[in-house]
């Protein structure tokens, strides 16, 4: 039996410093990667997956008081258990208030409460949009049929900002969209369907300046410059920018990098292992173990 | 007494081929009416226009019986860690014999909210520019089914205006939905037909104003008076409600708070047997076709089974139920609550 005291003293005898390369998981440094881009006053909507794992853990963490919104219609969720998907009744646990669909994409949301969206996707291209829909084939008859927009199309272009964790190809980092699902930066103007800055297209709206600050993939973070165009900042340990520009098939700008990802430190491998995600729901199996000294304390 | 039926005399009062209906619930997590649709499968109804939003483990069950003949969807899934993409539907799209309609999560409730306060249209502003709006992804348009004379298919998908009020830039006006049928699961229904849902309500309550006729199914009738004590917690009023159906474990495989939590091994095997359509056959052979009725069904899926998904009065969940790589811990207090950065 846990009770938060016990807890945070367990905590703080793990030793805030930076994990040796090899002592953490790439999905762990992707997570927590995620994490540093909540603020403590930030009303979140996150979808499930490794954005759940990035809310959760900054909760524990750098933002305690930040808000977590659940598309299903959860509002500041305090949970025990990590949710299985945002309609889990694991997600509701001790939330402010409980409704719909109305309460989140329309009070929340479209009024203009939400200051961060954290959302995946299949490919996504040079401007921060993204393609939830297909791949391959055409629209009618699609080689890889995916879900479609879900909330990602609403979030992503009506939260204040927006993060995607995003695995990194060659096929997924593109210059155009097959779909786009999620518009970034530059986007359709529909019915001509020119394609337009976003702030052309959205002007005079609330959320014209709402759209993708960055981008975690599995090998380096990306921002987006004035034009809306994505440039990379850091790269993964052991990665070098080249590698990442290889594996984009459009022209990525890494004339501004500045160094290395931050990787975790063994305190925040405690909490995203421990106590976020203890059941490996979203976590791997098999995870680097911690090495001697941290895992006598884990362990005690 | 006249609006309790049992599952398969509701089906067969409301459903027919062809007819429009809406389902409740949210993917295969939350109170999808799972039994409704099974029963819908079980009688063979073909070419049902489907408008919806989420409900996985239904639309699982009416894809691989070949029951849709339009679906309008903004997520098409069947539970979101074990799998994403539902084969039967894909591949009932690539052939040509499903239409499907893409939509975002905030168009979709919107639509249903108009459906439900008697509006014929309401504005949202996203997701502009995104091909959901492509005029050549129009796909009930491009089927000739825009041409007035459904009186459930608006003759266009959505108009993009200039706000004529406030002057503030572009916004999409959709028509509202108007299914035929709307069918949703609820914890308790009172023996008149109010409805308490405990948990996220999702698009229930829009699915239940906008439809012309609603089918609740539910864990349990209970005495009207029973939820006229604390009416705050009521979701729909009697005066809503035509049909009453109850129905135990009536949304297994997904969960229902505080009855009882969903079941992963059954969609992850679910995952594994769409890839091949001989597998789901028989799967549906054995475990749709074949069972004399829904609690024959719930047999089958033994006491064990239900008793391990059984959810804890306290949490609405299970806390028995492996659903990761390790069993859950027994915690008791959610650790970010009240949390001090300087704490940590």
């Amino acid at each position: 039996m846990k009770n938060i005291e016990n807890v945070i003293a367990k905590i703080n005898q793990i030793p805030d410093e930076v994990a040796r390369v090899g002592d953490f998981h790439l999905n762990e440094l992707m997570a927590l990667a995620a994490s540093r881009e909540v603020n403590n006053d930030d009303v979140v909507f996150a979808g499930t997956g490794l954005p759940m794992l990035g809310i959760l853990t900054a909760q524990c963490l750098n933002a305690p008081d930040a808000v977590l919104i659940y598309e299903s219609g959860i509002l500041d969720g305090r949970s025990m258990h990590i949710p299985g998907s945002v309609a889990d009744q694991r997600a509701s646990f001790m939330s402010s208030q409980l409704g719909g669909l109305m309460d989140t994409f329309g009070y929340y949301l479209q009024r203009g409460l939400v200051t961060l969206g954290f959302l995946s996707g299949a490919s996504i291209d040079k401007y921060g949009g993204v393609n939830v829909t297909y791949l391959g084939g055409d629209y009618y008859n699609p080689k890889h049929r995916f879900t479609g927009s879900g909330g990602n199309s609403d979030i992503g272009t009506m939260a204040k900002r927006t993060v995607f964790i995003m695995l990194q190809e060659k096929r997924r980092f593109i210059e155009r969209n097959q779909y786009t699902t999620t518009p970034g930066w530059w986007c359709y103007d529909w019915p001509s369907g020119d394609w337009k800055p976003k702030k052309e297209v959205w002007k005079g709206t609330p959320f014209a300046e709402c759209g993708p600050v960055g981008v975690v993939s599995n090998m380096g973070v990306f921002r987006f410059d004035d034009n809306g165009e994505m440039y990379l900042e850091t790269c993964h340990p052991g990665v070098t920018p080249e590698q990442v520009k290889e594996n984009c098939s459009f022209d990525l700008n890494i004339s501004r990098v500045t160094g290395e990802t931050p990787k975790p430190t063994y305190r925040q491998l405690y909490v995203l292992r421990e106590i976020v995600d203890p059941e490996r729901l979203f976590l791997p199996v098999s995870l680097p173990e911690y090495p001697a000294g941290i895992k006598e304390i884990v362990e005690a | 007494m006249g609006k309790i039926m049992s599952l398969e005399e509701a089906v067969k009062t409301h459903i027919r081929d062809g007819v429009s209906i809406a389902m409740g619930g949210f993917t295969g997590f939350n109170r999808n009416p799972v039994a409704f649709a099974w029963e819908i499968v079980r009688q063979g109804y073909k070419d049902l226009h489907y408008i919806v939003g989420h409900p996985s483990c239904a639309t699982f069950l009416m894809h691989a019986g070949g029951n849709l003949g339009i679906h309008e969807n903004s997520w098409c899934g069947f539970g979101e860690v074990f799998a994403k993409v539902d084969l039967a539907g894909a591949r009932l799209l690539r052939e040509g014999k499903m239409i499907f309609e893409d939509w975002s999560h905030g168009q979709q409730a919107f639509r249903m909210l108009a459906g439900a306060v008697g509006a014929p249209f309401i504005a949202y502003y996203a997701p502009l520019g995104s091909d959901i709006l492509n005029p050549e992804y129009d796909a009930m348009k491009k089927a000739g089914l825009r041409d007035g004379s459904n009186p459930r298919i608006p003759k266009e998908k959505f108009i993009i205006m200039d706000d004529p009020f406030y002057g503030g830039g572009k916004v999409i006006v959709v028509p509202a939905a108007k299914p035929e049928v709307g069918v949703i699961h609820a914890q308790k229904v009172g023996d008149m037909g109010t409805v308490r849902i405990q948990g996220l309500t999702s698009e229930d309550k829009e699915i239940a104003f906008a439809c012309d006729r609603l089918v609740v199914t539910c864990e349990e009738i209970v005495s009207e008076e029973e939820l006229r004590r604390d009416p705050e917690n009521n979701l729909v009023p009697f005066i809503k409600v035509d049909t009453i159906v109850e129905v135990p474990y009536g949304a297994y495989p997904s969960g229902v708070p505080y009855y009882y939590d969903y079941d992963s091994e059954l969609i992850k095997t679910w995952d594994k047997l769409q890839r091949d359509e001989e597998a789901i056959r028989k799967w549906m052979e054995e475990w749709v076709y074949g069972p004399k009725d829904w609690n024959d069904f719930l047999g089958k899926v033994g006491v064990d089974k239900l008793i391990a998904l059984r959810a804890s009065r306290s949490t609405g969940y299970s806390g028995h139920m492996q659903r990761g790589k390790n069993p859950s811990p027994q915690v008791f207090t959610p650790f970010s609550w009240r949390r001090k950065a300087e704490e940590v």
